[in-house]
């Protein structure tokens, strides 16, 4: 039997998972069992990549070897190296990333999705983001490096140097705070995806193109924009009030699963404070005001800010040009796009759900001739 | 919050006014209110991709406006002839095709999905298809003509000659009837890809990424493979009563949707008489034997013939060599699939569903690596 239509599937359960939890209600972030707070600043983005593919933390063995394979699996191929090079300078590094994942991962045709294959993947989105933000300023590809770890091999090959640790320890918990979040929507679409037992290029090349809209991951660059717009503390109630009025949206606000505060962003804006003390000067002001004017239109909603609002700033410190906020979003979410995929296939079931049809009522069309 | 419901079987996921599949009366209708049946007999795959996206039935002027529009499109960019001719003759068509297409619409910065682009994306599929066949035979691509439909100057590409009428308007009924389908796992895909606010590049390449899985669109494939593994009608019950034994899926059988017949499987099961009359003795036998096992083993299930059994001989009847059928459907379906996306867009929501929790207990502290 049907049940109501419920727009955008909001309380419909569409997975069991082990994981990730977003207790919204207790505004808790779960990873198998770890509360987010416990990994962010602890962990490295591998251990958690491991804890979220096999479900446990990995010994020392363990995390050295997932370590190698991870070094080991970040060149591109040929192939994904020359579309990468036949894309126009100036395009979306996010369209970028969807080509090229698409090119890297043809090799596998329609292998059933496995750890292998997700490390495989998961290893090439810094490649990939890297060499793309050095063709798009003249210079050539930097190889990537084995000795180093995700983050910091990352910054290596997008700058051609290596970091100051205190940004790889940055970039490192940012990846680490986004690496999975419940069935988000390009999450779901990578669910969806391998409920056909497509390929795991497949779901992540869907799962990209979800990521990139401003409802989803799309939203970091926006919020960069916004506050610059904004300029300075200041400005920002008198921007803020008067945009309001034009019905502009503000950005890095809002969340269907929390009620309060999101975890990650509490993390981040520490982080922004110490690392980005002019971003945080007026961001944080922005903050207030934000929270204050939506909270007078509406009382009953909990108007948290979200965990793009902090991201941009964290982002911005570390050193990377804003059109990589959401593609570095991806590199984290890479890790929980596979796991949940992995997830999927381990106990499948195609995922085609009903439509409710509001059109016309059948009748007999007019042959072409007789239209007009 | 409602139960789980694997597969999101029974849950209505759209309101949709672009196709209806009735499955308890077999009937598929179209936008306007057309069963396919009545449509397939007087529609051009044109005219049908104009009624999926307008509304109506185009009138001659606005058949020949669309004609030239897609005419227009139908060559490649820079970008995209540079990704198609870095990847392996030997890639898997689909991979081709999700590579390609990605490459073709990355742009520079964020677009909203507009009827223009869904035409243009639908007027080059045949162009990459086309241009893939002819790679993995060793042949340079055709230019495609802009003098022929949509069928013939598919045909044309993959051919470099001129085919006859016949193979033509079976190609174009094929397309007709594929066109759209409810909300099947690919156009969900789409559907969910656009509810992020996301580009229709992105839709359509995690569309096609979802058609590719053998439980979705690969599934003719899989019949053509099944009729080629049984090879005559003598040995349909043998191979079908062994395969059985084994307890092998017969690809071409049951569908979630349909109770009775499907109406696209009559059509072209009628097709397939004329187009392919030494395919179709041997399937028809396959078909009755199937199904009379399906009975006997399920007697309370539907186990109609679907539509990718019959679409696999018509198809074969083409002269479409089976490696690109989940091409063809593709070919066909992005019509569905952009149309779905742009009738989204009136009440754009994020589709996030929900998720339940089957993992450990939250708040374990983790171990540092040294006592893991």
């Amino acid at each position: 039997m049907s049940t109501q239509y419920v727009p955008g599937l909001e309380g419909i359960v569409a997975a069991q998972t082990a994981i990730s939890l977003v207790d919204g209600a207790n505004g808790r972030l779960v990873y198998r069992g770890y509360v987010i707070a416990d990994l962010a600043e602890e962990m490295s983005f591998e251990e958690v990549a491991h804890l979220l593919w096999y479900g446990k933390l990995p010994t020392r063995a363990e995390l050295d070897a997932l370590t190698l394979e991870l070094a080991g699996s970040r060149a591109l191929t040929p192939a994904a190296t020359a579309t990468l090079n036949a894309l126009p300078k100036d395009t979306d590094p996010m369209d970028v990333l969807r080509s090229v994942v698409s090119v890297q991962g043809v090799e596998h045709r329609l292998e059933k999705p496995t750890i292998p294959l997700a490390i495989h993947a998961t290893a090439s989105f810094p490649t990939i983001l890297a060499a793309f933000h050095r063709r798009s300023l003249g210079l050539e590809p930097v190889k990537p490096r084995a000795d180093l770890a995700q983050a910091a091999n990352y910054l290596y090959m997008l700058n051609g140097k290596e970091s100051p640790p205190e940004l790889v320890r940055a970039l490192n918990t940012y990846l680490v705070l986004l690496a999975d979040h419940g069935m988000n929507a390009s999450t779901f679409t990578a669910r969806v995806i391998a409920s056909t037992d497509s390929d795991l290029a497949s779901c992540l090349v869907g799962a990209i193109g979800a990521l990139k809209g401003p409802a989803h991951g799309g939203a970091p660059s926006q919020v960069m924009d916004q506050l610059e717009l904004i300029g300075t503390p200041e400005n920002a109630e008198p921007w803020m009030r008067e945009a309001r009025k034009r019905k502009v949206r503000f950005m890095g606000f809002g969340h269907r699963v929390y009620r309060v505060y999101d975890p990650r962003a509490k993390i981040l804006k520490a982080m922004c404070e110490r690392m980005n003390p002019d971003f945080f000067a007026l961001a944080s002001k922005v903050e207030e005001i934000a929270l204050r004017i939506l909270h007078e239109e509406h009382p009953e909603r909990p108007q948290s800010t979200n965990v793009e609002f902090y991201s941009a700033g964290v982002l911005q410190a570390i050193g990377l040009p804003k059109e990589y906020f959401t593609p570095t979003f991806a590199s984290s979410r890479a890790a929980g796009w596979t796991a949940h995929v992995l997830e999927q296939v381990a106990n499948n079931r195609l995922i085609r759900p009903q439509s409710e049809y509001v059109g016309p009522e059948p009748h007999k069309p007019v042959p072409l001739a007789e239209r007009g | 919050m409602p139960e789980f419901s694997p597969g999101l079987e029974g849950v209505v996921a759209a309101e949709t006014a672009i196709s209806e599949v009735d499955g308890a009366n077999g009937r598929l209708i179209y936008r306007g209110g057309y069963l396919i049946e009545d449509l397939a007999a007087v529609a051009t795959f044109e005219e049908t991709a104009y009624l999926l996206w307008n509304g109506e039935l185009p009138d001659k002027a606005e058949l020949e406006a669309l004609r030239l529009q897609m005419a227009a499109a139908r060559k490649l960019k820079a970008s995209a002839k540079g990704a198609l001719s870095s990847m392996d003759p030997a890639t898997d068509p689909m991979d081709t095709l999700r590579t390609v297409i990605s490459a073709q619409g990355a742009t520079k910065t964020l677009t909203k999905p507009t009827l223009d682009e869904a035409i243009a994306l639908t007027a080059v599929v045949p162009t990459i298809v086309a241009a893939a066949h002819r790679r993995s035979k060793g042949a340079e691509p055709v230019e495609p003509r802009d003098d022929l439909g949509h069928a013939a100057n598919l045909l044309w590409m993959m051919e470099g000659a001129d085919a006859v009428p016949e193979r033509v308007h079976w190609l174009d009924t094929y397309l007709v009837l594929l066109a759209d389908h409810g909300l099947n796992a690919s156009t969900f895909t789409a559907r969910v890809i656009a509810s992020t606010g996301s580009d229709l590049t992105s839709c359509v390449v995690g569309a096609i990424a979802a058609l590719k899985g053998p439980a979705h669109g690969g599934a003719t494939y899989a019949a053509r493979t099944m009729l080629d593994k049984i090879g005559s009608a003598d040995n349909a019950d043998t191979w079908l009563r062994d395969a059985h034994a084994q307890h092998a899926r017969f690809p071409g059988f049951g569908h979630r949707v349909y109770r009775t017949y499907d109406p696209r499987a009559k059509i072209l099961r009628e097709m397939a008489k004329t187009a392919a009359p030494e395919l179709y003795t041997t399937a028809a036998h396959t078909e009755e034997v199937a199904l009379q096992i399906l009975h006997e083993a399920h007697p309370e299930r539907p186990n109609a013939t679907n539509v990718d059994f019959w679409a696999s001989v018509v198809l074969t009847g083409v002269g479409i060599p089976k490696d690109l059928f989940t091409c063809m459907f593709a070919t066909s379906r992005i019509a569905g699939w952009t149309a779905h996306v742009l009738e989204s867009m009136a009440d754009l929501r994020i589709i996030r569903p929900a998720s339940v929790w089957k993992g450990p207990q939250p708040g374990s502290k983790p171990l540092p690596i040294g006592s893991r």
